[in-house]
């Protein structure tokens, strides 16, 4: 068990959170009191690096739902970079593929 | 007068029949509790020691007898045992509370999940329910019913998250997707009611959604097939079951209740005799497996154990899942549902008038 981290960057588009370790149950409102905390201008947008997330429960997937909830209120934008294939899939079968863009690294989600 | 004289009749026993034997072995005795007679008529609490005084040859002169007041000692403890009585009531009221609490609890987990299901004309159904933990309300949930004289609806889905607010989630979805059914069976208008109700009731910093499977089952009893349409939103597919096992695939269909306008997928199938439609949530696909518990069970994995049963009635299906269920012991951590319907192999065991 690797406990969960985030760790906060900013960038020329907007903020980069590193999710690393275990992302579940125990654990997923450590985001959204994250995000409380963040300002977020329109037009912005913020990206989830997922690349040292080691695993992610329906209750993960939620706080990913409830973080593009929050950015969209604030007319902000949302992308997860280096989604792991675990969790991948797992959004492929939710369909949440369709509705978040995903880019390979951090470096992709933050050049447009 | 006489010591003995002063003591209560119990009291005057007890000296005769211990005290003063011990006495004259000893030849002292100490803090022995008894109670004296008071003049008023009111018993005086008090602790007695006596030793014998001996002459210079070893006769008994005389006792000498030392009274201590015991009415501070006795309130203490009267005072213990008061309060080890109210720390005793206090836990049979928690115990109580506790047992209350744990059939309020299990009446909400039977509202969650039919008692039964509904005998379905030529159609034979089995389900089952796994909960990772007793105190945790579910999360996952299923049904089957009747919505007019010839259509029977069934569904089955995960609610995301646990717990009580979970739970909640699950109460309502069940009953919403019910009603929805009665008002329209089409499995997508069905889901999207229910999208609609999820959205409304859930909104900004707590979503809650779930992936379902809902689908109408259509018993021809001319032939004894049963047509088969439905649709998924986040969920994993349906497995069907004929000779082989193959998934019906819905890809595309997004969970119930995160966005406004959702798309639902479909998919159509029809059951012959024999041919068995399983419904499943991920706690099964997801569990995980091997020694380090570092793999997961897997879509492939459980479509070769449904091919290896195939032609199974729905009963026998699902006691064998349950069986891997309980073979995967500590790597399966989440709740699981299961639903099979199958039509018999021998046709239709029930004959329909419709």
């Amino acid at each position: 068990m690797s406990p969960l981290r985030i760790t906060t960057r900013d960038t020329a588009t907007g903020p980069v959170l590193e999710i690393t370790g275990e992302f579940d149950y125990t654990n997923a409102t450590e985001l959204r009191d994250l995000l409380g905390t963040l300002t977020l201008r329109p037009g912005r947008r913020l990206v989830l690096d997922l690349a040292g997330m080691t695993f992610c429960d329906s209750s993960g997937i939620t706080a990913l739902i409830a973080a593009r909830n929050h950015v969209h209120a604030a007319q902000a934008d949302i992308a997860l970079a280096a989604v792991p294939a675990n969790t991948l899939r797992i959004l492929r079968i939710v369909g949440l593929d369709q509705i978040f863009p995903l880019y390979p690294d951090t470096d992709a989600a933050t050049r447009s | 007068m006489r010591f003995t004289d002063l003591l209560t009749v119990g009291g005057k026993l007890y000296h005769e029949t211990h005290f003063a034997p011990l006495l004259r072995m000893q030849g002292e005795i100490n803090g022995i509790a008894l109670e004296i007679k008071q003049a008023g008529g009111d018993r005086l609490p008090v602790l007695i020691s006596s030793a014998v005084k001996n002459g210079s040859t070893g006769e008994p002169l005389l006792i000498r007898t030392t009274v201590f007041d015991a009415r501070d000692r006795r309130a203490y403890e009267e005072e213990l045992l008061r309060s080890r009585k109210a720390a005793e009531e206090a836990r049979k009221e928690a115990e109580a509370d506790r047992a209350r609490l744990q059939d309020a609890l299990a009446v909400l987990q039977q509202s969650l999940l039919p008692a039964t299901l509904p005998p379905v004309p030529g159609v034979e159904t089995a389900a089952h329910y796994h909960t990772a933990s007793p105190d945790r309300l579910g999360g996952d949930f299923y049904d089957v019913f009747p919505v007019d004289g010839k259509r029977f609806a069934f569904f089955l889905g995960d609610v995301c998250g646990k717990g009580p607010q979970a739970a909640a989630v699950t109460s309502l979805t069940r009953y919403t997707l019910r009603a929805a059914a009665l008002h329209d069976p089409d499995p997508v208008s069905a889901l999207t009611t229910l999208n609609k109700v999820l959205q409304e009731r859930y909104t900004g910093g707590d979503p809650r959604y779930c992936t379902a499977v809902f689908g109408v089952l259509e018993p021809a009893s001319a032939t004894g097939q049963v047509a088969v349409r439905l649709a998924a939103g986040g969920h994993p597919p349906a497995l069907r079951a004929d000779g082989t096992a193959d998934f019906l695939p819905t890809p595309g269909g997004l969970l119930v209740g995160v966005l406004p306008a959702p798309h639902f997928a479909t998919a159509t199938t029809t059951l012959g005799a024999g041919d068995t439609l399983l419904l499943y949530t991920d706690g099964l696909t997801e569990a995980r497996t091997g020694e380090d518990r570092a793999t997961l069970y897997g879509d492939e994995a459980l479509r070769d154990f449904v091919a290896g049963h195939a032609g199974k009635p729905p009963q026998a299906l699902v006691q064998a899942l349950t069986g891997l269920l309980a073979d995967f012991g500590d790597g399966l951590d989440d709740d699981t549902a299961l639903l099979a319907l199958g039509v018999p192999a021998s046709g239709p065991t029930t004959k329909n008038p419709l």
